[in-house]
C-alpha cells in the first residue's frame, strides 16, 4: 500500500559495494559514471571489477584522530582481516562526525560511506572513505560481513563484463591474490 | 442483410456527416447495381457509398458493412461487427451516454457504450444482438465499443449460453474478466460510495478490488470460493484493481488455497535511516494517515491536535547489488528493536529530546544491521512489517572454502 502523500520520485540510489580492506587498498582508479556529463557521479574502479560509488565495510576501529580547530575533521582506521580502510568525516558529514567523536576503540562499526582516490604530494594514490554513517555493531554483524564480502568479491573475480575488463586492463593483477585474500578473511572467522 | 437495411445504414452513415439524403435514392442506386449489373450487395453498398462521399467531399468513412469478428480478436481501431450476448448492463453514468454495458460472445467479453446521439435502439440483459460497424476504442489498455450514429443493432435468436472462462489473477490484464476468487483481506473504506474494498485471491496471486455501493450490492464474505463473470480490470499508478460492482457474483461450491500476497524477501543491510524515522504523528481524519509536523499540522486537513501516534523506519536496504527504499511498518519496528509503541511513547515524553530521542535510539539499533524483510515490492520500493535480524550461517564459510580449493586444482 502506497503511503497517502508521498512524492513518487525515481531516484536510483547507488548500491554500497562489499569489499576487503586488502583490495580497496589497492585501487587507485577512478571515474565519472559518463565522461561527458560534469555531473555523473565517479565510481572508484576495484581490482575485481566493480565500479563503486559507495561501500559497506564493518570493522574494528582501532584509531581516531581529530584534526583542525576552524574546521574539524575526524580521521579513523577500520581493520578488516585483510587490512586497514582510512576514514574521514568532516563538516559536510556532520552525523557521521558526532558518531565517531562518541565511539571509543577499539568497536566494531559498521561504515558506509564514498570512496575517494587522492593523489599524494609525491605523485602516490591513496585511497579513503568518506563517511556517511557510523554505527557501533556486535560481532555477529562484523562476522556477517566478512562471509557477505568474501561472497560477493568470489562473484567479482568469477564474472565477465565491461568492468572486469577495465580492471584486468588497469590493474593488471594475479586474480589468485583476491583469492587468497578471501580464503585469509575466511580462516580467520 | 435486406436492402432496406443497406439503405438505412448509407443514410446513417450520411447523417452522421450532416447530410439529409433520400433513401428512395439511395434505394435507386442500390438498385441500378443489383438488378442491372448483378453485382452483390455488400458490393453496392461500397459503391454507392464512394459515391456519395466523393460527391459530397467526405471522407473517413467507411464504405461497406465491416467485418464480423469474434470479440477476442476485435482491435483498437477496428470498425466491426460482432453478435454477442449483453450479460452486464450498467445503465448510463454521463449525458451523452444513453446505455453502457458488457457484451460477449463465446470467445470472450467487450464492455460496450450507446451514445445518445447513436443508435436509437436501445439493448436489454441477457438477450443477444448483433452489432453492425461500431468502433472498438482503447482506453488505459482496455477495449471497448463505441455505438454511434453509423452502427445498428439488430435482435437476434440465439439461446446459445457462453460460458465465460476464468483468467487467472496474475494473467489480468485491463479489460473485463471473470475470476475464481477468495476474499483475503478487508481494508477499511474511504468513501463514503464504497461498500467493500480490499484484496481478494485465487491460487496465481491476489488483486485489489472494490464494490460500489449500489442496489442489489452484497460484500463478499470470507472462506467462500466465489465466481465473479465479467469484472472491469483498471490499472492505475502501474498497478491493477478489479472492479466487482454490480457483477453476477456466485458462491461455487470448490476449496482451494489463495495465495493471499505477493511477498517478496529481500536481505541486506541497512545502510540509512532517514529523518521521519522513529516515532511519529499522524493525522487522525479518516483515510487521511499523513504523518503530521512538529506542530501538529496536516499538510491537507491543517492544525490536528488530536493526532495518533505510530512507529516507522524510513531508510535503504542494500544488498550491495541494489538499494531498495525502504518502509518498516510499526509492527516490523517493534519486533526488531522491542520497542513497543507504548514505550516509545513514555520515552517521548520524559525525554529531553522528545520525539528526538526515538529517532535516534532506533537509528542505533537498526543502522548497519543485516536483515531480511520480506513484504510488498514495488519499484525498488520495500513495504514491510516483516524484519528480522539475519543470522549467521556457518555452512557458507565452508562451501566458499572448498569453491576456493576447487579453484587452484
Amino acid at each position: 500500500m502506497m503511503e497517502n502523500g508521498r512524492f513518487q520520485r525515481q531516484y536510483v540510489r547507488e548500491p554500497a559495494r562489499r569489499v576487503f580492506a586488502a583490495e580497496f587498498r589497492d585501487a587507485d582508479h577512478q571515474m565519472r559514471g559518463d565522461e561527458k556529463d560534469e555531473k555523473s557521479p565517479t565510481y572508484v574502479l576495484l581490482p575485481t571489477g566493480e565500479l563503486c560509488n559507495r561501500i559497506f565495510i564493518v570493522g574494528t576501529l582501532t584509531e581516531k584522530q581529530k584534526q583542525g580547530e576552524q574546521n574539524v575533521i575526524y580521521r579513523a582506521r577500520i581493520s578488516d582481516p585483510t587490512g586497514t580502510f582510512f576514514i574521514m568525516a568532516g563538516s559536510y558529514q556532520p552525523e557521521a562526525m558526532a558518531q565517531i567523536a562518541k565511539i571509543e576503540p577499539p568497536n566494531f562499526v559498521a561504515v558506509v560511506g564514498k570512496p575517494n582516490v587522492y593523489e599524494r604530494d609525491d605523485g602516490q594514490k591513496f585511497v579513503s572513505v568518506r563517511a556517511e554513517s557510523v554505527t557501533i555493531v556486535d560481532k555477529e554483524t562484523r562476522d556477517l560481513w566478512i562471509l557477505e564480502t568474501a561472497r560477493r568479491t568470489l562473484d567479482r573475480i568469477k564474472g565477465s563484463g565491461q568492468n572486469q575488463d577495465l580492471a584486468a586492463n588497469h590493474y593488471r593483477r594475479d586474480p589468485k591474490t583476491y583469492k587468497q585474500m578471501v580464503q585469509e578473511a575466511l580462516i580467520s572467522l | 442483410m435486406t436492402l432496406q437495411d443497406t439503405v438505412e445504414r448509407i443514410s446513417r452513415k450520411l447523417e452522421s456527416k450532416g447530410i439529409t439524403s433520400d433513401p428512395q435514392i439511395i434505394e435507386a442506386k442500390l438498385k441500378r447495381y443489383i438488378n442491372e449489373f448483378s453485382v452483390p450487395l455488400t458490393e453496392a453498398e461500397r459503391s454507392v457509398m464512394n459515391e456519395f462521399a466523393r460527391d459530397y467531399g467526405i471522407d473517413n468513412v467507411i464504405s461497406g458493412p465491416s467485418e464480423t469478428k469474434k470479440i477476442t480478436d476485435l482491435k483498437a481501431g477496428d470498425w466491426a461487427t460482432i453478435e454477442g450476448k449483453v450479460v452486464s448492463l450498467s445503465g448510463s453514468n454521463h449525458p451523452s451516454i444513453a446505455q453502457s454495458g458488457i457484451i460477449a460472445d463465446e470467445t470472450g467479453p467487450i464492455k460496450f457504450v450507446i451514445w445518445v446521439k447513436g443508435p436509437q435502439k436501445r439493448v436489454e440483459l441477457d438477450k443477444y444482438y448483433c452489432i453492425e460497424s461500431a468502433i472498438v476504442d482503447e482506453y488505459k489498455g482496455a477495449l471497448s465499443l463505441k455505438m454511434h450514429s453509423g452502427t445498428t443493432i439488430v435482435p437476434v435468436e440465439n439461446d446459445i449460453s457462453y460460458i465465460p472462462s476464468f483468467t487467472q489473477i496474475q494473467e489480468l490484464k485491463p479489460g473485463v474478466h471473470s475470476v475464481k476468487v477468495k476474499l483475503v483481506q478487508e481494508w477499511e473504506v474511504n468513501h463514503d460510495r464504497m461498500l467493500q474494498t480490499g484484496l481478494i485471491a485465487d491460487e496465481s496471486g491476489p488483486i485489489k478490488f472494490v464494490i460500489w455501493k449500489e442496489a442489489g450490492a452484497e460484500p463478499l464474505k470470507p472462506d467462500i470460493v466465489y465466481g465473479i463473470y465479467y469484472a472491469t480490470v483498471d490499472e492505475y499508478n502501474e498497478r491493477l484493481s478489479i472492479n466487482i460492482s454490480g457483477c453476477m457474483i456466485t458462491p461455487l461450491n470448490e476449496e482451494f488455497s489463495p495465495i493471499t500476497s505477493r511477498d517478496t524477501t529481500v536481505e541486506g543491510v541497512i545502510v540509512q535511516v532517514s529523518t521521519g524515522s522513529g516515532l511519529v504523528k499522524r493525522c487522525p481524519v479518516e483515510g487521511c494517515k499523513r504523518v503530521l509536523s512538529r506542530q501538529n499540522y496536516c499538510p491537507v486537513h491543517e492544525y490536528q491536535p488530536d493526532f495518533v501516534y505510530d512507529l516507522r523506519i524510513k531508510g535503504w536496504l542494500d544488498d550491495g547489488i541494489k538499494a531498495y527504499d525502504l518502509l518498516v511498518k510499526r509492527k516490523g519496528v517493534e519486533a526488531f528493536t522491542g520497542i513497543t509503541l507504548d514505550a516509545a511513547k513514555e520515552t517521548a515524553e520524559t525525554s529531553p529530546l522528545g520525539m528526538d530521542e526515538l529517532y535516534y535510539q532506533i537509528k542505533e539499533k537498526m543502522l548497519g544491521r543485516y536483515v531480511t524483510c520480506t513484504g510488498f515490492l514495488i519499484e525498488g520500493r520495500m513495504v514491510t512489517e516483516q524484519c528480522h535480524p539475519i543470522s549467521l550461517k556457518t555452512g557458507d564459510k565452508a562451501l566458499m572454502l572448498v569453491e576456493l580449493q576447487e579453484g587452484k586444482e
